[in-house]
This record gives C-alpha cells, structure tokens and sequence, in this order.
C-alpha cells in the first residue's frame, strides 16, 4: 500500500526538514525555559547542601537571611554552641559583592565564615584548583564562573584580597557565583563604615565600631536529638527565629523563587501554544498547497481515512522531527547561559508527549479542510 | 437493464437554486451508452457538460432521475449507496483536461494508487501498471516523477491511471483540449481502442468537431434534453 504521508515528504523532503527545525528551535527554547526552572532549583539549594547543617538561626521575626535581612550579634554562635543538643555552630555573613575583573564588573554573592570555625561552606570536593581559606585576611576562594585564577589580585573595599582557591559549581539562590571570604573580611565589608563616617557618627553620639556582627548562625544537631525539640528551645529561650535545613530549602524554592517560576511557567506555556499554532499553520498551508490533488484524489475515489492518514502522519512526523531539533538545540545552547540549565530526560518526556498532542490537535483545522474539498472542483481550472 | 448497458440514464433532471433562483440545467436526459463505445460529449458552455457527466461519476448530486452504471442501479432519486466513493474506485476511471496526476507520486505510483486502494496486492498492481505503460509507450518513465514527462506523456499516465481499476466507464471531461491536433487524434483513437480492447464505455466531453469522426456516436445537450446522434460514415452526424 502507498504511504502517501512519505510519499509527499520525500517529495518536498529539504522544505519538510527545515520547517521542522524551525518549529525544533522553538521547542528547543521551550527545553531551555523548564532547563532554567530545574536550574533555578538547584542553585538554590547548592550553599544549603554544602554546608550539610541541622539549623539556621536567624534574626527574630525574619526570614532571613536569603528571603529577608537578618542581622545577629557574632557572640550568638557561641550561645547557640552551648545550647542543648547542639553539636556545632558557626556565624556567617552574606552579601553581594561586584569585583573588577579586566575593566568589568562581576557580580557575586560573598559567604564569610571563620576559616578556623567548626563549619565550612566549602565543599572541598568541589575545589578545581588551589585551597580552601587558610588564614584570617585577605584570601578569596572563587567560583571558576567569575573568572578569576588562583593568584589573581582583587581589590575590594579598603584591601586587595588573593585568590588562593576555585570552586566549580558553587552558586547563590539567584544563580551569582559564590566567592568566600573570612568572617573578619567579611565583617569589615559589611560592617565597618570608612574612617569619616566613623568621625561624623561620633559627633553625633553614636557608637559605630561594632562591626562584630553576623547574618545568620548555622548550627548541626547532636546525634540523638530532635532538630525540631532544639529548634523549638533555641526559639523559645533565645529570641531568635529558627529553620531547620528543610524548612530553608523551601524557603528559598517555594517562596524565593516562587515568582520566577511563575514566569517561566507562563512564558512555556505560551510557546508550547504558539509552537502548536505554528504546526496547525504549517499543515493547513501545506494542505492548502496541495487541496487541487485532493481533491483529484477524492475523485478518482480514494477514501477520506486515507488522505486524513497523509495530513496526521505528516503532522506527527513534523512534531516528532521538532522535538529531536529542539533537544539537539536545547543541548548545542544550554552550557552558554550565564546561569544553571538543567536539562532533564523526564521533562524532555513531558514536552514530548505535550508536542505529539498539540500536532494531532494541530492536524485538525488541516482535516477539516479535507473532509470539505469538494471532488467535483477538480474538474476544469 | 439489458446487460451490455455501461451506463443507462432514465429522466435525469438537474437544477441548482429553487423559487426565483432555479435554474434547470438537464430535464429528463434518456440514453444509454453500450460496453465498447466511444461517445462524444457536446454542448455549448455552460449547457449542462460537466455537470451530467459528474452526475453520471457519482459525484454531484442529481435533482431526480434513475441512474444505472452497469447492473447496479446507484441512483433512483436519491443515492442507493453511502459509498459512492467506492463505486468511483471500483468502476469508473476518469481523465481531465490537464493530466492532474498527484505530483508527490512518481509515475507507477499513480497509476496502482486506485488499484491498490480496492486491496489489489501491490505486485499485481504494479505488473498490470506496467502492462498499461507498455501499451501507451511510456514504461520506461514507470519511476520518474510527472514533473519529468512531457505534456502528451503524462496524459497518457492520467489515461494510463484511468485504466488501472478496470473500469468499466470511462468518464473523460475534455482530454484533448490542451493538446494540438495531431496528439488530439492520437489521443481519441487511443481511446477509441481501448473502449473495443478493454470492452469499456467511453463519455468524452469535447468541443472540438474535428474528434467527433472518430467517436461511436454523440450525445448533445439542447435545450436541457440530451438528444443521441449516430457519426455517419464521412464523419458528419446523421
């Protein structure tokens, strides 16, 4: 039996392929927008994971210190410490830092910590070159996304700060390359205001220098404890608002980026429509090219089934071709986005089943087309 | 019906519109046409041509009337079958003034589309095709595409394609009017021949006299009514 569907592709085969690309491309973006969704999500639980802690202390009554501002004494690490059922704690600083890098600016999120201290946000496994901090001033470990190489000089604030380490995949909440610095460095940046306005806060009564402060206290939990019970006594007895390592993570995934992916969601959504508007588009036009033979088809007798068959096989092979564009495409392009795509087999799946009923949906309108040709208007003309 | 009848045509009326709009187009066409015969189309534009001829193809409606194609009566005021499409399939061919072969299917393709669409096995088909493209000269264009055949070879594809089903009607609308008098000969002596080789009953819409000569006999739209006219023996109507 004659494939028509083949038959008629064969015959237009460069057109039928180019147009199929050009639909890939489109779905290959559509790859992208759920690749930067699934990458949202994981660059905001990179610091989280790599500081495999039970708790965050935070300022009262915020969400700090990603999804508000959070500020605490540095002295609270050590009430924390002692407190029952706590095993380690350490105070830590956040901020976002631009460093000049050969005439530019990079943007990074900077994590101070005590180079000494019982807890590291390093994950040493994921330093490509270099060491992790080693004394208390001036060093940087930076993530190889900025830029920078170990040994470079970085001038910041007051000092200049050499990068002794970097990192490969360390990223804040909102996908900025991570860089480290000691808590004192960090303090300084975040804290301690320049010589002048130290002068004028004093003629005006106020006692500026403390710059012993931190954003947030990470602690672990002893074996044999509930993060929940010391959860619930260092909020009750020391005044503080407290998450565990769950309820951060979701901090951070639902409510911080919940907007984002809002977003991204609707804009999917939006070019799933229009890639399937543009398939319809494609096999009415191409139906249209070819309503003169389809109508010499219906005259010499040939069944509706089967012309039917020629436009939905056509459409099915035209999404199916598309969507092998669009994860080709998805996969030359993705690495050259400034922040994290993930591209992920399940929802390459998803996206497939989603093209494969938007172009049955798609054939319709052509369909429709067929079952009203006219066999009587192939006669003459 | 008497059984050498291809087609048979009782009081066959059609007419488009109704009230002030109505216009009569055939009222009460009466004649048969025998297995083997050529027979010859005429009428002026707009006379009716096309339209009886669609009708007799089963594909426009007729107003009222009885229509036999073979032993099968197919239409007795209204269609006696759902699938008229088959009977098309199965017992007519047909050929148009331009070729019309589908342009996606190379040569062979289009002439076993309709065999192999009735469930003929695609071998039997294809030896048939060929047997068909040997007789109008043309086998070794069986797998080029229409786009690579002259105009007079792909008629004779179309007349080719015509043939394939086995027809035992077939309905021609003008075949010769895009060619020059010489391949117009060519084409309705081909014809002609394959009604008495294939014992198939022929309707040729033509408005060139010059082909009339060589038709069996012809048929006349006037004044709505179709009127039979034998082919005398130097060619002139009696």
């Amino acid at each position: 039996m004659i494939n028509l569907a083949k038959k008629d592709i064969a015959h237009t085969l460069g057109k039928f392929i180019v147009t199929s690309m050009g639909v890939g491309m489109l779905l290959g973006i559509v790859l992208i927008m759920i690749g930067v969704y699934r990458g949202m999500i994981i660059d905001a639980q990179v610091l989280l994971n790599d500081l495999k802690i039970d708790l965050w202390v935070v300022q009262e009554n915020t969400l700090g210190p990603f999804a508000e501002p959070s500020r605490l004494h540095e002295d609270m690490k050590n009430t924390i410490k002692v407190t029952e059922g706590v095993a380690k704690s350490e105070g830590l600083t956040f901020q976002n830092l631009q460093l000049p890098l050969e005439g530019n600016e990079v943007r990074v999120f900077a994590v101070g910590f005590d180079p000494f201290g019982d807890i590291s946000p390093i994950d040493s496994t994921k330093i490509v070159a270099g060491r992790g901090l080693e004394r208390d001033h001036y060093e940087m470990v930076v993530t190889d996304k900025t830029g920078f190489k170990v040994g470079d000089k970085v001038p910041l604030g007051r000092d200049v700060y050499s990068v002794v380490g970097v990192t490969h995949g360390t990223v804040s909440s909102g996908g900025d390359p991570l860089v480290y610095v000691s808590l004192k460095d960090a303090q300084a940046l975040q804290f301690l205001y320049s010589n002048a306005r130290t002068r004028n806060d004093r003629e005006r009564g106020i006692n500026a220098l403390n710059s012993h402060m931190i954003n947030a206290v990470v602690a672990t939990v002893k074996e044999g404890y509930s993060v929940d019970e010391v959860a619930d006594t260092i909020r009750t007895w020391k005044h503080n608002s407290v998450y565990t390592a769950t309820e951060e993570k979701t901090l951070l995934t639902k409510n911080l980026i919940k907007m984002a992916s809002k977003q991204i969601g609707m804009f999917t959504v939006i070019l799933v429509v229009v890639s399937t508007i543009i398939i319809a588009l494609i096999i009415y036009t191409m139906t249209l090219e070819k309503m003169k033979e389809i109508s010499i088809m219906k005259l010499i007798g040939l069944p509706n089934s089967m012309i039917i068959k020629m436009i939905v096989q056509e459409t099915l092979l035209m999404g199916v071709l598309a969507f092998m564009f669009a994860n080709i495409f998805a996969h030359l392009i993705y690495s050259k986005f400034p922040k994290r795509v993930v591209l992920e087999t399940p929802d390459a799946l998803v996206l497939f089943v989603v093209v494969i009923l938007a172009s049955i949906l798609a054939s319709f309108v052509a369909v429709h087309k067929v079952m009203k040709a006219n066999p009587a208007e192939a006669i003459g003309g | 019906m008497e059984k050498n009848y291809a087609i048979k045509v009782e009081n066959l009326v059609k007419h488009f519109g109704k009230d002030d709009t109505l216009v009569e187009v055939i009222d009460g066409a009466d004649f048969s046409i025998e297995k083997g015969e050529l027979v010859a189309l005429v009428a002026p534009s707009g006379a009716g041509k096309t339209t009886l001829l669609m009708m007799i193809g089963c594909v426009e409606d007729p107003s009222s009337g009885t229509i036999w194609l073979g032993n099968e009566k197919v239409y007795e005021n209204k269609w006696l079958t759902k699938e008229t499409r088959k009977i098309r399939r199965e017992k007519i061919g047909f050929i148009f003034q331009a070729h019309y072969l589908i342009p996606f299917l190379n040569v062979i393709d289009n002439v076993t589309l309709v065999p192999q669409t009735n469930g003929v096995p695609q071998k039997e088909a294809e030896s048939f095709a060929m047997e068909l493209l040997e007789y109008f000269d043309i086998a070794d264009k069986a797998h080029n595409m229409s786009s690579e055949l002259s105009g007079g070879q792909n008629q004779r594809v179309a007349i080719a394609r015509a043939l394939a089903n086995k027809p035992e009607i077939i309905l021609a609308d003008e075949p010769t009017a895009a060619l020059d008098n010489k391949r117009s000969v060519s084409v309705v002596q081909m014809l002609k021949k394959i009604a008495l080789d294939q014992n198939v009953a022929i309707i040729m819409v033509t408005h060139d006299e010059a082909m009339l000569p060589l038709c069996d006999r012809i048929l006349k739209i006037e004044d709505k009514k179709v009127v039979s006219e034998v082919v005398s023996e130097n060619g002139g109507m009696i």
